[in-house]
């Protein structure tokens, strides 16, 4: 056999969202051979996932060229502490409290883990195998639920001083503004999030009194407003005008600190188009310092949502030290 | 002693501001051996400056030690660029257009030179030897010039940005069609938190208000001449600098969330005003920074002299160059 060459070609990567997990086997050139998924609130009890977690991620790997070709693992998940390995207190993962998720998955697959949160890990996928691929200085915001960030200087990402870097969707846009889940007013996500964006149009029902096909509808989201949009109602149309303009703002004042080569944008709220990108490029052309203006680009992820998170895992895979327990 | 080499122990630190340039002779442990300045507005010629420039600083060379105990010259300069190492169309001073200083000042020195813009550099001298020394994750905010600076450490290396211009939090916008800002846009951080936005607040309140107040006596409304009506309890005054505070605490709790520092460290004038700024500036902070970093950011004023910070800097800035003399 050849002593000269890597023998293990392959990590797996972990994506853990608050209702699915993700695992699949991905190899150097982010080549997916094998993935699986399963609901991540089947398994209340924190001892319980890892076991199951375990053990599909074990059977998935015999059948697909067996242990000695694994490296590695890398996972993803909210609240994820990569300095620290442990999920700490998020606020909608089943399991409270500090886990160390890191060790307890090493101790029992008996490969070298790496873990890190969503935000970092979407950034990672980005630069190994997207459209962040290449550059040194960039910012990742994932637009969904809630709203994300990281940011890569000179090729390397900041964590800051606990881990605790890129709340971007908690800064405030507007004094006194609308009341946010994490005790504050006026924060970004309460304006550019799936519910922020709901709200909007909810209140634009109420105070305006024109027409629209919204009215109609009993249940709204993000999706929804977008296919209003399509059919050219005014009303879903200014929702999003709105929503860009808070966001171009929100991302004016990022990249006046950052001074980034791009802003990447990812996540669910990222394929709303022309309805959210035309208002959002302006308002961040009007936002942003002037010597910057027109330097940095704006760009839409052309990852698969689906993959870009197992994708960014197995990028962190292989950053961690290779460690075997049976050689 | 010849079988091991010797270093050269001093190096030459320069800050170019508007109206003067300071330059020094600091040693490793940041000690200013000798130090000097002359106004840069007597030069209108940018050539005519360099050579005043570069014979003082010679001449305080010769009295102090000599060339050959020099490694090394950096400088701070508004609007400069630590990659190109030229001042790049600097609003406030009167070059114009884009100026090769490092190249122009290497050539006539003959040794080697770093330029780097005066945030960058008010940074790098608080790391050495001021507030941040020992830190890897800091952000240093300057309130002077007129304007609100920063710069930002990440893993104990600046962040410079792809185009160097990166820390332009003076102008992130906090008040949407706010105060219009001399960069053209509106609500700018910088318009409410720096010389010009204090006056603006205070005539705002001394209009607003219905009770005598000591500034509406006052021949020029400035930092220290309001300071001294809040020190006399003047409670319009007081209200000034709360809602100056308030829009910097702000401001930097909006700054905390995204970075995530283990401190920040707030330089220049605005910082003599003391606790009537600070206070309200804490009080927003802690009200608006994100919860998981509220309590482990310290918020620190700088222990280093105004007078000596940026020279200190460039002095720091001066060891990262490599080392060359055109006479050895």
């Amino acid at each position: 056999m050849n002593n000269y060459s890597i023998h293990k070609k392959r990590v797996v990567g972990v994506e853990i969202s608050n209702e699915r997990t993700t695992y699949a086997i991905v190899d150097i050139r982010g080549n997916i051979f094998a993935k699986e998924s399963f609901d991540t609130r089947d398994h209340p009890d924190i001892n319980e996932f890892v076991t199951v977690l375990s053990e599909r991620i074990i059977a998935m790997i015999e059948a697909n060229g067996g242990y000695e070709t694994i490296r590695s693992i890398g996972v993803s998940a909210p609240s994820a502490n990569s300095l620290t390995g442990y999920i700490e207190n998020a606020a909608n993962l089943p399991w409270k409290g500090v886990i160390p998720l890191g060790v307890m998955l090493r101790e029992r697959i008996g490969l070298a883990v790496g873990l890190s949160n969503d935000a970092h890990v979407s950034a990672l996928g980005e630069q190994a195998f997207g459209t962040a691929h290449g550059m040194q200085n960039f910012i990742i915001i994932s637009l969904g639920i809630g709203v994300g960030s990281c940011f890569f200087s000179e090729g390397r990402e900041h964590h800051g001083s606990q881990g605790y870097a890129g709340e971007f969707g908690h800064t405030c846009v507007e004094d006194r503004g609308r009341e946010c889940g994490c005790g504050h007013r006026g924060c970004l996500e309460t304006y550019v999030s799936a519910k922020g964006i709901v709200q909007t149009a909810r209140e634009m029902m109420v105070a305006l009194d024109e027409p629209s096909l919204m009215r109609s509808l009993g249940k709204l989201s993000p999706r929804i407003i977008y296919e209003c949009c399509e059919k050219d109602d005014a009303m879903a149309i200014e929702v999003f005008r709105r929503t860009g303009y808070m966001l171009g703002i929100g991302l004016a004042n990022y990249a006046s600190i950052v001074d980034p080569e791009a802003i990447i944008l990812t996540g669910g709220i990222s394929h709303a188009g022309k309805w959210l990108f035309e208002p959002t490029r302006k308002s961040f052309d009007e936002h942003i310092f002037g010597n910057m203006r027109g330097k940095v680009r704006l760009l839409v992820s052309d990852l698969d949502d689906g993959e870009r998170d197992v994708l960014g895992a197995s990028a962190l895979a292989w950053t961690v030290p290779e460690y075997s327990l049976f050689k | 002693m010849e079988e091991v080499d010797q270093i050269k122990t001093r190096v030459v630190g320069i800050d170019i501001r508007e109206n003067r340039t300071t330059y020094a002779i600091v040693n490793i442990r940041g000690e200013i051996v000798a130090q000097d300045y002359f106004c840069t507005a007597d030069y209108a010629e940018i050539t005519d400056y360099i050579s005043a420039l570069c014979e003082r600083v010679l001449s305080l060379i010769d009295e102090n030690g000599g060339y050959e105990t020099i490694r090394s010259v950096g400088i701070s300069a508004p609007s400069a660029n630590y990659l190109t190492g030229c001042i790049e169309n600097a609003a406030n001073l009167k070059w114009k257009g884009v100026v090769p200083l490092a190249a122009m000042l290497q050539d006539q020195l003959g040794m080697a030179v770093a330029v780097a813009n005066d945030a960058h550099i008010t940074a790098l001298g608080e790391k050495a030897y001021g507030s941040a020394h020992g830190m890897k994750d800091f952000i240093v905010v300057s309130i002077s010039h007129g304007g609100l600076g920063s710069c930002i450490f990440t893993n104990g290396l600046p962040h410079l940005g792809v185009n160097g211009f990166a820390g332009e939090v003076g102008h992130t916008c906090v008040e949407i069609d706010g105060r219009q800002c001399g960069c053209g846009r509106k609500g700018c951080l910088e318009t409410y938190v720096s010389d010009k936005g204090l006056v603006c607040t205070a005539e705002e309140e001394i209009a607003r208000s219905n009770e005598p107040t000591l500034l509406s006596q006052l021949d020029e409304l400035n930092i220290r001449t309001i300071t001294e009506c809040c020190e006399k309890g003047d409670r319009v005054a007081i209200e000034t600098f709360r809602r100056v505070g308030t829009m910097l605490g702000v401001g930097l709790a909006n700054y905390a969330s995204v970075i995530n520092p283990e401190a920040i460290i707030l330089t220049g004038d605005m910082m003599q005003v003391g606790k009537w700024l600070l206070k309200p500036m804490r009080a927003a902070f802690d009200g608006h920074v994100f919860h998981n970093i509220r309590g482990k950011v310290r918020i620190l004023v700088s222990i280093l002299k105004e007078g000596e910070r940026d020279v200190l800097g460039a002095s720091a800035l001066a060891w990262d160059v490599k080392e060359y003399s055109l006479f050895k």
